[in-house]
């Protein structure tokens, strides 16, 4: 061995040091920056959207959809059933309304009064809403049932979270 | 509206609206082994019930919390049940509604201030089964109905 090749005691805790700081300095930063890009790494919001059923069902008659998600609400963790009303509208474009009564949360159902055939029917307090979910004046409810966020992908229809601001 | 912090708020500025109390009346008797699961189960099924009606209609109806008493006690029970509904009266509420699997509330129905809604309940059965739950759709609708007639 030469002299040359020997690493000095110095040389060697230099290196020694570093390379350990280096190591500290990473676990330190790496939670850090993971922090920083959390909203990037987050399963984007259409992992909520389930199928519910085949694009050639739907008509122009609002028909009712049900299906289930996993909920989490504080203590509770449990499968909550969802609805929609879903129909085609004139221009041949889907519609998905949320069935909750803007008034105070019951469940409207579609053509259930035979005063109203085409309007959606609160049975509670008489609300209504016409096809295309506006509420009816001088009914109770104040704002228009919430729209449904859906997408079609292969033919079929998933449907997910109603898109309320206001409401109950 | 539940029994809980969120909904009651809710419920007092609203009072107009939610005029209506649904009370569970289930019987227990914790010291008998053979009618434990079936108390139990007919329990659970009270619950699952009450829960979809509360659910369509929770802009009107109010789901009170459990009413217990022990099984057979209906005579000694009158007069307390009497004491919760008179209380619930004073909200106000206008339609009671006693909701049971209890055959025996038949007899005493007249002595009741509220309505009883007697349902054959199921001797046994599994809740996850589509038998039941179709059973359990089809009656709570019918419930409701009942529920609505009196409304109007």
């Amino acid at each position: 061995m030469s002299d040359k090749k020997r690493v000095s005691r110095r040389q060697f805790l230099n290196y020694t040091l570093t390379g350990v700081g280096g190591f500290m300095a990473a676990g330190m930063l790496a939670p850090m920056v993971r922090f920083a890009i959390d909203p990037v790494l987050k399963p984007s919001g259409a992992g909520g959207l389930v199928s519910v059923a085949s694009v050639e069902e739907l008509t122009n008659e609002p028909q009712r959809f049900e299906w289930t998600v996993d909920q989490v609400d504080g203590w509770y963790e449990s499968e909550v059933q969802r609805t929609a009303w879903v129909y085609r509208n004139d221009n041949d474009e889907i519609v998905a309304l949320s069935p909750i009564c803007t008034h105070l949360g019951c469940t409207v159902d579609y053509g259930s009064n035979e005063e109203y055939p085409d309007q959606f029917y609160c049975p509670c307090h008489a609300g209504r809403y016409t096809k295309d979910g506006v509420n009816v004046p001088g009914t109770p409810p104040t704002a228009p049932l919430p729209p449904i966020e859906y997408e079609v992908r292969e033919g079929m229809l998933y449907l997910g979270e109603a898109q309320s601001e206001g409401g109950v | 509206m539940r029994y809980i912090k969120k909904d009651s708020k809710q419920y007092i500025p609203e009072k107009k609206y939610i005029d209506t109390m649904l009370i569970p009346l289930i019987p227990i008797d914790p010291a008998n082994d053979q009618e434990l699961p079936k108390q139990a189960f007919l329990r659970e099924l009270n619950q699952v019930f009450t829960a979809i009606i509360e659910k369509e209609y929770r802009g009107r109806i109010f789901l009170s919390p459990d009413y217990y008493y022990l099984n057979g006690h209906h005579e000694k029970e009158i007069e307390r049940l009497n004491e919760w509904i008179a209380r619930i009266k004073q909200q106000p509420f206008q339609h009671i509604f006693l909701f049971t699997f209890d055959a025996k509330w038949r007899k005493y129905e007249s002595k009741v201030d509220a309505e009883v809604i007697w349902v054959p309940g199921l001797g046994t059965g599994d809740l996850q089964s589509t038998e039941t739950q179709s059973f359990i759709k089809e009656q709570a609708r019918e419930i409701s109905e009942f529920i609505q007639s009196h409304w109007s």
